[in-house]
């Protein structure tokens, strides 16, 4: 276990629902019901937090849902049994994953990969436990290629790193680097907050 | 493209909010004496630290990228039009208002802009 992202994230959780709860959520719900919507067979969650995308899940699936900060998993626990449906926490490091190689069917993220240490070796480390052909459904923000927001994200990135995300990422190019084909962009807003789909090769 | 009001309204106040308020910072702190090179990059300066706070707040109630990319871009144009306009020589609390106002409007349209261009595009190479 990452004991220093665990640290950062435990101490996010102070705050997180206040900043996040309301207006961020409330203004990417319509795509997140759109991508969850695509939820079927025996699904991996990562990054669950403290259970804000609970509500978007559509009814009736079987989730495993993990985070690394035991603090944030405190907080989804009710959201968590209020779910209608199979929805079971864990306290993991994605890079700790310790199901067996292609167990999934499908795996999910929502504002992870910008945040995530080694992301091209988490992203190796979902597409282990994805079976051959499963798919990779991430709601995710990254860095910009038009000024001057690209130079923005990169500005703020060494301040917003030591309390949570990065800003700048390439996660699209990561999710490829990580071996996923097919990999598909769908712009949310301007080329910064995306839609990623991608697929474990055969 | 968004086109829920409250988040069009929000993003409205926000960023002709945030526009006057740098625009009233910077023409209160430049000068006629000062150079003109100099009165604009430090606009920009004043403007994207005004803006960087106002948009954490804001973002609680109207989103994280959607809320503070157009309110750090329309701080960064008041900042550095009021900037060149004070050095030019003194400006009147209204007129300060006024401008950083419109140009926090244009801030917006510009990222709105932006944001359709990208949309269009995607959804021309998905048909």
């Amino acid at each position: 276990m990452d004991i220093a992202t665990q640290r950062k994230w435990d101490n996010a959780v102070r705050g997180y629902d206040l900043m996040n709860a309301f207006g961020p959520e409330r203004r990417w719900e319509p795509w997140k019901r759109k991508l969850f919507s695509h939820m079927a067979g025996n699904v991996l969650f990562l990054a669950i937090g403290t259970g804000q995308d609970i509500q978007f899940f559509p009814p009736g699936r079987r989730i495993t849902a993990i985070d690394i900060s035991e603090r944030m998993l405190d907080q989804a626990r009710p959201r968590a049994e209020k779910y209608d449906g199979d929805l079971d926490l864990r306290h993991l490091d994605v890079h700790d994953l310790d199901y067996p190689t292609a167990t999934f069917d499908q795996v999910f993220t929502s504002c992870t990969f910008c945040s995530v240490p080694n992301p091209v070796d988490g992203l190796r480390a979902l597409g282990r436990v994805l079976k051959p052909g499963g798919t990779l459904g991430m709601f995710e923000h990254t860095g910009s290629r038009f000024f001057p927001f690209g130079l923005m994200l990169d500005l703020m990135t060494p301040l917003t790193r030591r309390l949570g995300p990065e800003l700048n990422r390439n996660t699209p190019d990561n999710v490829q680097r990580a071996g996923f084909v097919d990999v598909v962009v769908e712009p949310v807003y301007l080329d910064v907050v995306k839609i990623i789909r991608a697929r474990r090769p055969n | 493209m968004e086109r829920r009001p409250y988040f069009l309204l929000g993003d409205l106040v926000s960023n002709t909010a945030v526009g006057g308020l740098v625009a009233l910072v910077v023409a209160s702190v430049v000068s006629e004496t000062w150079p003109m090179a100099l009165a604009m990059v430090l606009g920009m300066l004043v403007g994207d630290f005004v803006a960087l706070p106002a948009a954490v707040g804001l973002s609680v109630l109207f989103g994280a990228m959607e809320l503070m990319l157009p309110v750090m871009l329309s701080g960064m144009l008041s900042g550095m039009v009021v900037g060149m306009r004070a050095a030019t020589g003194p400006m009147s609390t209204d007129a300060a208002l006024g401008l950083g106002a419109s140009l926090g409007l244009l801030g917006l349209l510009a990222t709105y802009g932006l944001n359709a261009y990208i949309q269009g595009k995607h959804h021309q190479r998905a048909s």
